[in-house]
């Protein structure tokens, strides 16, 4: 498992090379935006259980077919299943937010889930679509960008200092892209 | 590689639980300190070759039968293979303050050294010479700020410390 530092530190490596110069900016950043970064950590844990059964009620709503008998998530033991994926997925995206690397959800995550999902025959398609609903739930609560038009009865905003966290959102995202585009 | 992040997130996922507020203090206090690690990262990179050749020639200056026949250093191509890991030493030292922790020193530098220099039948201690002499050469504020030094230091003992 690597962090932003010693991703930097295993590709200067291969070169043995120091690192200095303009690979330090990169770090320089994490560094400054630390507790940004942080901050974003902690709103993605702090309404973890929101973000993921809101994502798996979506997901169901847009495909009922899926709690019909016959379904993926019928009887109840099969959407408490896809309950826990999603909450296991949403956790590894956390651990590469907090490291600013995606080699922890590669390695111990995404390895292998889409072989898994077809032994077991879960839909995959249902699957990426639960991740992005995820995806716009996390990023909204990051960015602050989430109202209480798009929020409903659950709306909530987090108590952070007002900037701009743009790097961030971006950066959480592509971690949930990188999810979708490992199962689809 | 192990460093406070990659500690933590091990931690938590033996756990199975999201990344707890004591584990983004951790991270926090990990953070805290970083800009004092990168700049000595910064200033030991831009000087590391300087660093290497000073820190080469004192141990060759104290140990001068080195280059006796028969001995470790008899040959220029052996000299060159001195300045070379000592060049490797201090460029691992730089990685661990750019990562705030041992984890590249132990995974590529200490570990399995002992042996290697016991086969080879090169002497530590001419090692160990280079790297005080680095250690006691370096000052702040002429080559990086005092925080900076001490974590540069701190490292320099602990490779000092290791092939003791």
């Amino acid at each position: 498992m690597l962090d932003a530092f010693s991703r930097t530190v295993v590709s200067a490596d291969a070169k043995t090379a120091p690192v200095g110069g303009s690979e330090l900016a990169s770090l320089r950043s994490y560094v400054q935006d630390g507790n940004k970064r942080l901050d974003a950590v902690n709103a993605i844990t702090s309404n973890a259980y929101c973000i993921v059964s809101d994502a798996v009620t979506g997901m169901i709503c847009e495909n009922t077919g899926l709690i019909q008998a016959g379904g993926n998530c019928y009887p109840t033991r099969r959407m408490a299943a896809c309950l826990r994926d999603g909450e296991i997925v949403l956790r590894y995206i956390s651990y590469a937010l907090l490291a600013g690397d995606a080699s922890v959800l590669d390695d111990r995550c995404l390895n292998g889930l889409k072989e898994t999902y077809i032994a077991l025959g879960v839909p995959t398609q249902s699957a990426a679509r639960a991740v992005a609903i995820m995806k716009s739930a996390a990023t909204a609560l990051i960015g602050q960008t989430n109202s209480p038009a798009s929020g409903g009865a659950k709306y909530r905003k987090m108590e952070t200092t007002q900037g701009d966290c743009s790097a961030l959102v971006s950066e959480a995202g592509s971690y949930f892209d990188r999810v979708i585009g490992a199962i689809s | 590689m192990k460093s406070v992040v990659t500690t933590v997130v091990t931690a938590a996922d033996a756990a199975g639980r999201f990344p707890s507020q004591n584990d983004l203090e951790a991270v926090q206090g990990n953070i805290q300190r970083a800009a004092a690690r990168l700049e000595a990262a910064e200033k030991l990179a831009a000087g590391l070759d300087n660093v290497t050749r000073e820190a080469g020639d004192a141990c060759f200056n104290k140990y001068a039968y080195l280059k006796q026949p028969g001995e470790a250093g008899d040959s220029q191509v052996k000299i060159d293979k001195c300045y070379r890991d000592l060049g490797h030493y201090l460029r691992l030292i730089n990685y661990c303050l750019i990562v705030g922790g041992t984890g590249p020193l132990d995974e590529w530098g200490i570990a399995g050294a002992r042996e290697v220099y016991r086969t080879l039948g090169l002497p530590t201690n001419a090692y160990i010479e280079a790297l005080t002499y680095t250690r006691d050469r370096a000052c702040a504020p002429r080559d990086m700020s005092a925080q900076a030094l001490n974590e540069f230091k701190s490292y320099l003992d602990y490779t000092i410390n290791a092939l003791s």
